[in-house]
């Protein structure tokens, strides 16, 4: 893999190439990332995959407007024509006088936990190994027909540089596990998934992810029906992870929110939330999936309250948005997830969003609701310009009287976001990751659901 | 380029694999977004590569590299056995690919205008001049975005069977959002046209209402309600038909899903899955549509196929693979994103076939439902046999007569029982709305379709 030096040099480089063809402003990332991923299928083995994605990403701006060409490789000759294409595609883009600058440069403090040498030295064999320890888990009960698992093991390198003299470069390692495992009985057939992803491969994670799809696959098939009507409802953290990740990552984006576009627009101080919930974007976490030094455009790594006990307290911004507002960015341009990639400008995104944990346990969740649903997934997307949020109940289990029955079959959800955090009445204690999103369940105290009962 | 697709396969083959294919390819494209009159990105991507797959023994291996110089194509190619090597090792299913027979083509799809040959102003101009007519509509259009795609790409399929397919393909697609803002209340319409083909599609009139249609969208759905919550009978415009064809069926029959033991249709064909007046088909050979193609990501020819017949299950997409494993033909479905991801089942052009039915008399003769129009997206569990597929918009139907208008709400339904629960096919057919499917972490160009359907219990995710 190239190293941080030749990346940055390259970086340099071809921000001066944008420079000298005529960019009022450009920014450059030059990335090299180098994945195993390993596929099992029913059990067996499938495929085993090995990719190495070097390239670069110019980003030119001319009046305001934005230019972005991409090169695949580190060829000098491609790097220069990708850095005059952009400053040429800038040309033909519309003056922009909202955009102010780029960060200025700035020292970078490099975060512990983005990189896991024994990450560097997983090979395919042990990637492989991987999938069958969690196929053997996932599979592991008579009504478990199929098991399907896969794993993920990445190394980037990236460097980010700017016309504004910032040039920085970090290394990043990933890991990424998903297991389904399919359960029948008789004509019932149900599913269970789970997965995880970090910086790093956590003590017990196999086990973890893999136990729990079993379980679920199994759970899963004595259904029910329920009849249309108002249920409290307890979101697992799979739920509310992908759920609050669009929701709060799309809402807050301060492009929506400036353009009127976001049902947040104009909310900032006001309640939207139970005291109960407090969320923040934190990029310094360490091994979480999410976390960077620094962000797509060079703004320092930092903490960002965006919830204070259900009061809106922060948008999230790219140095575009800080500009329009005359406010310094809060460091939410992303180039990608885990690993950076460099085929396409850089947008707003959360990094880890963290939802604040309570202190009520699972158990008691379920024991205090007397008639609800305990929704394990739905991947559905809220309605960002009215901030309702109508969904499928993927996989869900009904509550009656202090206890978890049945899985719930055809059934959807629907309920205001702004409804849904300020019906939040209890918060778990215990956080997991999904989707980037770390949150405990929580307790919705009532939300509409539509039955097939 | 043919010669080091051609040498490259025979290195996998001398290295030790029993199967090898490739897919080699060079390509540009565009994209433009313009919002509330100023352009947000303009973007050009230049992209050169190749992905090798070797087979050995039941298991697979790929490699990717972006340096198509012959040494690098055969440490590609070396890569990939290796990996398949390793995975075999560990492989408890084993099987052969079967041999088919080899196709030797050089296809260029119909395209008028080269996106190539128009200047990145006229792009630009383009794009712009839709973003200005949505915001030209009316003053309670709040905010707007205009987007423009293009891809020009030359696509070389090798294998060891001697098939070598040269495609040169060209796509588009423009697409609008209105937001409309009234009384603090906030809404949202699109519209979206794409096709393989050339500029031309910018010129036409579809393209040119397209910022109208957003806006008058948005616009229309500022005096709607909360969707009601609960079962209903709903009779889906074309555009829901087809993503009801998409979720409900097409994804479940995906041999590969089949075979993985996660789909709800494992061992139905030939069983009755629908009423007698539902035939469901796959079909990528309808030309300049957004699923369109002739061969398929393995070189295979690709063929209208007929998933569900008079309410049969007549089979499933299949690969190579999947073909091999269950003792049928491969239908050409397999398709990658790009050369750097391996090539998976895929659906095309999917749809509903039309039947008897006139649309005014199938909604006539609904006596109270729901009118549900507009796709936003869907997906689906083919495990569960679950699935979900979100409408822009629903209207109420009382006695045949259509009331008054909902917003956006997902509907919900069991794989196995929703069409049986078909009561109407209308012969309004229509195929045509593009959109991009998602699936194994890769994106593909699809479009669906299909007439107005009355289906009974489906269960609506309202508010209220």
């Amino acid at each position: 893999m190239a190293d941080l030096q030749y990346l940055s040099a390259l970086a340099e480089r071809a921000v001066s190439i944008a420079t000298r063809a005529g960019a009022d402003k450009c920014d450059v990332v030059a990335a090299d990332t180098n994945t195993i991923s390993v596929d099992l299928e029913k059990g067996s083995v499938k495929q085993a995959n090995i990719f190495s994605d070097p390239g670069v990403g110019v980003r030119a701006f001319a009046k305001g407007a934005s230019g972005f060409a991409v090169c695949t490789g580190f060829d000098e000759a491609a790097v220069s024509r990708a850095a005059a294409m952009a400053v040429s595609l800038a040309r033909a883009g519309t003056p922009d006088k909202d955009f102010k600058d780029l960060p200025v440069s700035s020292q970078v403090t490099p975060l512990p936990g983005l990189y896991e040498p024994s990450v560097v030295g997983i090979g395919p064999e042990e990637v492989v190994a991987m999938v069958i320890e969690m196929s053997d888990i996932a599979g592991d009960h008579k009504k478990i027909t199929s098991a399907n698992s896969s794993a993920a093991v990445s190394v980037c390198h990236v460097a980010l540089a700017n016309s504004n003299g910032f040039s920085s470069a970090q290394r990043m390692t990933s890991v990424d596990l998903v297991v389904e495992s399919v359960a029948r009985d008789g004509e019932a057939m149900f599913s269970g998934y789970d997965g995880t992803s970090g910086r790093r491969l956590e003590q017990g994670a196999i086990e973890r992810v893999s136990g729990k799809a079993r379980d679920q696959a199994i759970k899963g098939l004595v259904q029910t029906k329920l009849e249309t009507g108002d249920y409290a409802i307890i979101m697992d953290p799979l739920a509310a992870g992908f759920v609050l990740g669009n929701a709060i990552g799309g809402g807050l984006n301060a492009d929506s929110v400036q353009r009127g576009r976001s049902f947040l627009a104009g909310k900032l101080g006001h309640v939207i939330g139970s005291p109960a919930v407090s969320v923040y974007d934190d990029p310094t976490i360490e091994w979480a999936s999410g976390s960077t030094s620094f962000d797509g455009e060079g703004t320092p790594a930092a903490k960002s309250l965006l919830v204070d006990k259900g009061r809106l307290a922060s948008y999230l911004y790219d140095s575009y948005t800080a500009g329009k507002e005359l406010r310094g960015s809060t460091g939410n341009s992303s180039r990608g997830g885990s690993v950076w990639s460099y085929r396409h400008p850089p947008s707003i995104s959360t990094t880890n969003l963290v939802v604040s944990p309570g202190d009520s346990s699972f158990d008691e969740m379920v024991r205090e609701t007397k008639s609800g649903a305990y929704v394990r997934a739905t991947f559905d997307y809220p309605n960002l310009a009215t901030g309702e949020f109508s969904g499928l109940m993927m996989e869900s289990y009904v509550i009656r009287n202090g206890e978890l029955g049945p899985a719930i079959r055809q059934s959807t959800m629907g309920i205001g976001i702004v409804d849904m955090l300020s019906r939040v009445d209890m918060v778990g204690k215990d956080t997991h990751e999904y989707f980037g999103v770390h949150t405990p369940p929580f307790r919705i105290s009532s939300a509409r659901i539509a039955g097939s009962g | 380029m043919e010669d080091l697709a051609s040498r490259t396969i025979d290195h996998a083959m001398k290295s030790g694999a029993e199967f090898a294919d490739l897919r080699l390819e060079s390509s540009q494209g565009t994209n433009i977004v313009v919002m509330d009159g100023k352009t947000k990105t303009v973007t050009a991507q230049l992209s050169s590569g190749c992905g090798v797959r070797a087979f050995i023994d039941g298991a697979w291996g790929f490699a990717v590299t972006n340096d198509i110089s012959q040494s690098s194509l055969s440490a590609a190619a070396e890569s990939a056995v290796k990996m398949a090597r390793v995975a075999k090792d560990r492989a408890k299913v084993k099987f052969k690919i079967s041999p088919v027979k080899a196709v030797r083509a050089v296809e260029k799809y119909r395209c008028g205008t080269a996106p190539s040959d128009v200047t990145m102003e006229d792009k630009v101009s383009l794009a712009s001049s839709l973003d200005r007519s949505m915001r030209s509509t009316d003053p309670r259009i709040s905010s707007t975005n205009a987007r423009y795609d293009d891809f020009e790409g030359e696509r070389i399929v090798a294998n060891s069977f001697e098939t070598l397919v040269r495609t040169r393909e060209t796509w588009v697609l423009a697409a609008c959002s209105a937001w409309a803002k009234s009384d603090g209340v906030i809404q949202r319409g699109h519209d979206a046209v794409g096709m393989v083909g050339g500029y031309e599609l910018m010129r036409t009139e579809d393209t040119l209402s397209l910022g109208t249609n957003a806006a008058a969208q948005a616009l229309r759905l500022l005096d709607s309600k909360p969707a009601p919550a609960g079962k209903f009978v709903c009779v889906l415009d074309n555009k829901m038909t087809g993503l009801l064809a998409h979720e409900a069926f097409g994804h479940a029959c995906e041999a590969d899903a089949v075979l993985a033991g996660a789909s709800v249709l494992e061992g139905r064909v030939g069983q009755k899955v629908a009423c007698d007046e539902v035939t469901l088909a796959d079909d990528p050979s309808i030309e300049a549509s957004f699923g369109f193609f002739s061969h398929d990501w393995e070189g295979v020819k690709a063929d209208k196929h007929v998933l569900i017949e008079d309410g049969i299950l007549k089979g499933y997409l299949h690969n190579l693979e999947s073909s091999s494993r269950m003792g049928t033909q491969p239908s050409g479905s397999s398709r990658a994103q790009t050369y750097g991801s391996p090539p998976i089942i895929r659906m095309s052009n999917t749809f509903i076939a039309p039947g008897d039915w006139k649309k005014d008399e199938l909604l006539e003769d609904t006596k109270e439902g729901l009118l549900i129009q507009g796709s936003q997206y869907g997906y689906v569990e083919p495990s569960k046999g679950q699935f979900m597929f979100k409408c822009d918009e629903a209207y109420v139907i009382r006695h045949g007569e259509i009331g008054e208008r909902y917003r956006d709400a997902s509907l919900s339904g069991v794989i196995l029982e929703v069409l049986n629960n078909v009561t109407g096919v209308a012969d309004d057919f229509m195929v045509g709305d593009p959109g991009y499917c998602g699936k194994g972490g890769q994106s593909a160009r699809t479009s669906d379709g299909g007439p107005h359907l009355r289906v009974a219990d489906v269960v609506v995710g309202g508010l209220v």
